[in-house]
C-alpha cells in the first residue's frame, strides 16, 4: 500500500514539467514554472510596471520639494537676495535633470542605447547621487537600495534576480570615492533642516552652503582628523560671521541657526568623521574600557562620593545618570551628545542634593561623576570626547553650561587614566593587590561585594543556596532517568525471555491478505471457455 | 573667549574659574554672589558648580560664567583642563589657614605659566569674619599679590562683605583686557581668532612667564 502511494508522489506528468505558457520548452520551479525565455518576458513586464509606478512617485516627491522651496522663496522676495536667482536657476536645472535621470535610470531602453550615451547617463547619475549625498557603492543592488529608500520601499527585490550582469559590471567601474552615511535618520534631519530654514530669510543660502560643504567634505576623506576638524570649525566660523554681518541676525538667532547647521552637517558626516581610521581613537577607547573594567573594585567610600545609595531617590538618580552617559554614544550630533552629558550631570546633582540637602559644589560633583563613569563604563568614551571636541560648535563647548559639564567629563576621564593609590587614599600595596584581582587587606569581603553589585550579601547567599538546591535536584533527576531506562530495558528483556521469538512459516501468504476490504471485492474472474 | 566686539550692543562673555583648596568657601562665595544666600535651606539652585550672572557695566552687557573647580588635592593635576580659555581666575584662600594660602601660590605659578598675562587674577582672602583666628597676614598677602600682578581682596561670604566689589572689579579688568586685545589684533580678525581659540589651544605650550605686570597690574 505504502509503495503505491510513494509511486504516486514521484510520478510527474510530462505536461507538468513543461513551461506554463505552453511554448513547448521545459519550465523551472525557480521561475514559477516558466521556461527561461517566458520568465524573462514575464519579469520584464512586471519590472516595467514597477518602473512606471516608481517614476510617478519620484515625480510627485520632486513636485512636493519644489513646492516647499517655492513657498519659502515666495515669502522672501527681497532685492538683497538677487544673488539667489542664479542659484535658483541652477537648482531648477538640477531638478529637471534629476527627474530625467531617474527616468533614464529605470528605463530598460538605456541598455539598448550606445555606450557613449550610457556613460553620459551614468555621469549624470553619479552627479545626482553625489549631490544628494547618498550612499553609492557602485553596484546595481546599491542603486536599488538607494531608490528603495527614496521611494519608501516600494521596490521589490525580486527584479534583481534577472538583472543583466554586464550592466552591474559597468556600473562598478565608476564607483564614487566617497561613501556616504545615509539612512532614514539622515533624511529626517535633512527634511527638518529644510523646514527650519523655510522661516528664515537667508534660508536658501544657508542650505546651499551647508550642502556644498558636506559635498566638499566628501573629497577630503583622506585628511587627518585634525584637518577635518579644522574644516568644520572654519565652516562654522564663516557661517556665523556671515549670518552676523550680512544678514544682521541677532546673536541668539544666529546661535539657533548654527545649531541646526551643526545638526545637518554632522548627521551627514558622522560616519566618516567619528572615530576615523587615521586616529588611534579606537585604541584609546579600548584602553579606557579595560582600565575602567580593572577598576571595578573602587567603592563610593574610596572616592569620597557624597551620595548615599541607600536613599531610593539618590539610587534612582544614579541609575538615570548612568543611563544618560551610556546613551551619549547613540547620538550623532555633537550637541546631542553634550545634552546627554548635561542630563547625566543634572541627575548627579539631584543625587547629591538628596543626600547632602545642599547644592552641590564642584568638590562634590567631580568625584560623583568619576564614580558614575566607572560604574557605567560608557562605550567608545574617548572617541566621543574627541568627536565632540573636534566638531562641536566652539561657542557652546567653551563657555556654556554644557561646556562646563563636558570639561568635567574630560577631567573624570583624565583622573581615571592616571588614578593611583594616592588618589584613592590607599597604600600602594593595597592598590596593587586590588589591581591584580586579589581582595583582602583592610577591605572586608562585605565591602567588596557592595562595590560589585548593589545587592545585599544576604540575598546573594540565599541565591547561592537556591542554586545549590537546583543543582542537587538536577542530579537526582538524572539518576532517576538512569534508573527508569534500566527498568525499561529489564522489562523488555523479561518479556522477550517469556515469549521467545519464533518464526512461524506462513503458507502462501498473499500481499493483500490483511486487507479486510478484500471481502468486498468481486470474486476473481475465472477463465471461461467459450465455444467457437 | 572674550567674544566682545567693539560695538556697544555686543555682549561680553567671560569665563571665570574658581580655584582654591576645599573648605575655603569657594561655593559659599559664589552662592552669596549669585543668589545672595549663605548656608540657606532655601537655596533654589540644584548646584553651585556652574553659575552665570548677567551684568551691565557702563552700558555694556556682560555675561559671566563662573566655573567652580574641585579643590581636593588629588584633583590638582586636572586644573589645566578647567582653566583653559578662561578670562579670569579667582583664587580663594582661608585667612585662618596658612596651607590654603600656599596652595594659592602654587595656582598662581601654574596659571601664569600656562596662560601668561591674558588672564586676570584675583587673590581672595575669605572668612574675614574670623579675623581673630587670622593666620595669613594682610601685608604678606597683598605684597604677594602685587608681586605676581594680581589683585587682592578681603571677603566674607557669611557677612556678605567685599564680594560684590570683587566681581565688579574683575569684570572691569577683563573688559579692559578684551579691549586691549581687540585693538592690537584689529577688529575683523580678533573675533575669528578668539572664537577659534577654544578648540585650537593645547595646554602643553607654555607661554614664557613674562615679567609680572601688564594689564592686570593696575592695582
Amino acid at each position: 500500500m505504502s509503495q503505491r502511494s510513494e509511486r504516486r508522489g514521484i510520478h510527474v506528468d510530462q505536461s507538468e514539467l513543461l513551461c506554463k505558457k505552453g511554448c513547448g520548452y521545459y519550465g523551472n520551479a525557480a521561475w514559477q514554472g516558466l521556461c527561461s525565455k517566458c520568465w524573462r518576458e514575464e519579469y520584464q513586464r512586471a519590472r516595467q510596471k514597477q518602473i512606471q509606478e516608481d517614476w510617478e512617485l519620484a515625480e510627485k516627491l520632486q513636485r512636493e520639494e519644489d513646492a516647499a522651496y517655492a513657498s519659502s522663496h515666495g515669502s522672501q522676495s527681497q532685492p538683497s537676495l538677487t544673488a539667489f536667482s542664479k542659484f535658483e536657476e541652477k537648482k531648477t536645472n538640477e531638478k529637471t535633470r534629476k527627474v530625467t535621470t531617474v527616468k533614464k535610470f529605470f528605463s530598460p531602453s538605456s541598455r539598448s542605447t550606445t555606450k557613449k550615451e550610457k556613460e553620459r547617463d551614468e555621469e549624470r547619475e553619479k552627479e545626482r547621487e553625489r549631490e544628494r549625498g547618498e550612499k553609492v557603492q557602485g553596484r546595481r543592488e546599491s542603486h536599488g537600495e538607494t531608490l528603495l529608500r527614496d521611494l519608501k520601499g516600494i521596490f521589490t527585490h525580486s527584479w534583481e534576480i534577472g538583472s543583466p550582469t554586464e550592466e552591474s559590471h559597468e556600473a562598478k567601474s565608476h564607483s564614487p570615492s566617497f561613501v556616504h552615511q545615509s539612512s532614514v535618520e539622515t533624511d529626517q534631519v535633512s527634511r527638518e533642516f529644510v523646514d527650519f530654514l523655510k522661516s528664515l530669510k537667508p534660508g536658501r543660502e544657508i542650505h546651499k552652503q551647508s550642502r556644498a560643504f558636506v559635498e566638499s567634505m566628501g573629497n577630503k576623506k583622506d585628511l587627518g582628523a585634525d584637518e577635518l576638524s579644522e574644516c568644520v570649525q572654519d565652516f562654522y566660523q564663516n557661517m556665523s560671521d556671515r549670518l552676523l554681518t550680512h544678514f544682521k541676525g541677532s546673536s541668539e538667532k544666529v546661535e539657533r541657526v548654527m545649531d541646526q547647521v551643526e545638526k545637518y552637517i554632522m548627521t551627514r558626516l558622522y560616519k566618516s568623521v567619528f572615530c576615523p581610521e587615521t586616529t588611534d581613537d579606537e585604541k584609546k577607547d579600548l584602553t579606557t574600557q579595560h582600565r575602567i573594567r580593572a577598576l571595578h573594585w573602587v567603592t563610593i567610600q574610596m572616592l569620597c562620593v557624597p551620595v548615599d545609595e541607600e536613599i531610593p531617590e539618590a539610587a534612582d538618580s544614579v541609575v538615570k545618570a548612568i543611563t544618560d552617559i551610556i546613551e551619549m554614544d547613540s547620538k550623532r550630533v555633537p550637541r546631542d551628545k553634550l545634552a546627554c552629558i548635561t542630563s547625566c550631570s543634572k541627575h548627579i546633582f539631584n543625587a547629591i542634593k538628596v543626600t547632602k540637602k545642599e547644592p552641590a559644589s564642584a568638590d562634590d560633583f567631580l568625584p560623583t561623576l568619576i564614580y558614575i563613569v566607572l560604574k557605567a563604563n560608557p562605550p567608545r568614551l574617548q572617541s566621543n570626547i574627541q568627536y565632540i571636541t573636534r566638531f562641536c560648535n566652539p561657542s557652546r563647548l567653551m563657555s556654556g553650561e554644557d561646556g562646563y559639564y563636558f570639561t568635567n567629563l574630560c577631567c573624570a576621564v583624565a583622573f581615571i587614566e592616571k588614578l593611583d593609590a594616592h588618589s584613592l587614599n590607599l597604600s600602594v600595596e593595597d592598590f596593587e593587590r586590588h589591581m591584580c584581582g586579589g581582595g583582602g587587606g583592610d577591605v572586608s569581603p562585605r565591602r567588596r561585594s557592595e562595590s560589585l553589585s548593589p545587592w545585599p550579601l544576604e540575598l546573594l547567599s540565599a541565591l547561592q543556596e537556591r542554586q545549590q538546591q537546583v543543582l542537587e535536584e538536577a542530579r537526582d533527576l538524572q539518576a532517576e532517568l538512569q534508573r527508569w531506562q534500566e527498568g525499561v530495558a529489564r522489562e523488555v528483556q523479561d518479556i522477550l525471555d517469556k515469549y521467545p521469538l519464533e518464526i512461524k512459516r506462513h503458507a502462501a501468504h498473499a500481499i493483500d491478505s490483511e486487507n479486510d476490504e478484500n471481502d468486498r471485492l468481486p470474486p476473481p474472474l475465472q477463465p471461461q471457455v467459450f465455444a467457437g | 573667549m572674550a567674544a566682545g566686539g567693539s560695538t556697544a550692543h555686543r555682549t561680553y562673555s567671560f569665563k571665570v574659574v574658581l580655584l582654591g583648596e576645599g573648605c575655603v568657601g569657594k561655593t559659599s562665595l559664589v552662592l552669596r554672589y549669585c543668589e545672595n544666600k549663605f548656608n540657606d535651606k532655601h537655596i533654589t539652585t540644584l548646584q553651585a558648580s556652574f553659575l552665570t550672572k548677567k551684568l551691565n557695566i557702563t552700558g555694556k552687557r556682560v555675561n559671566l560664567a563662573i566655573w567652580d573647580t574641585a579643590g581636593q588635592e588629588r584633583f590638582h593635576a586636572l586644573g589645566p583642563i578647567y582653566y583653559r580659555d578662561s578670562n579670569g581666575a579667582i583664587l580663594v584662600y582661608d585667612i585662618t589657614d596658612e596651607d590654603s594660602f600656599q596652595k594659592v601660590k602654587n595656582w598662581v605659578k601654574e596659571l601664569r605659566k600656562m596662560l601668561g598675562n591674558e588672564i586676570c587674577l584675583c587673590i581672595v582672602g575669605n572668612k574675614i569674619d574670623l579675623e581673630k583666628e587670622r593666620h595669613v597676614s594682610v601685608e604678606e598677602a597683598e605684597a604677594y599679590a602685587e608681586s605676581v600682578g594680581a589683585k587682592h581682596y578681603h571677603t566674607s561670604a557669611k557677612l556678605n562683605k567685599g564680594i560684590e566689589e570683587l566681581f565688579l572689579d574683575l569684570c572691569k579688568r577683563m573688559m579692559e583686557t578684551a579691549q586691549v586685545e581687540e585693538r592690537s589684533k584689529g577688529n575683523g580678525t580678533s573675533h575669528a581668532s578668539t572664537g577659534r581659540r577654544g578648540v585650537q589651544i593645547i595646554d602643553d605650550e607654555p607661554q614664557a612667564a613674562a615679567a609680572a605686570g601688564g594689564c592686570c597690574s593696575s592695582g
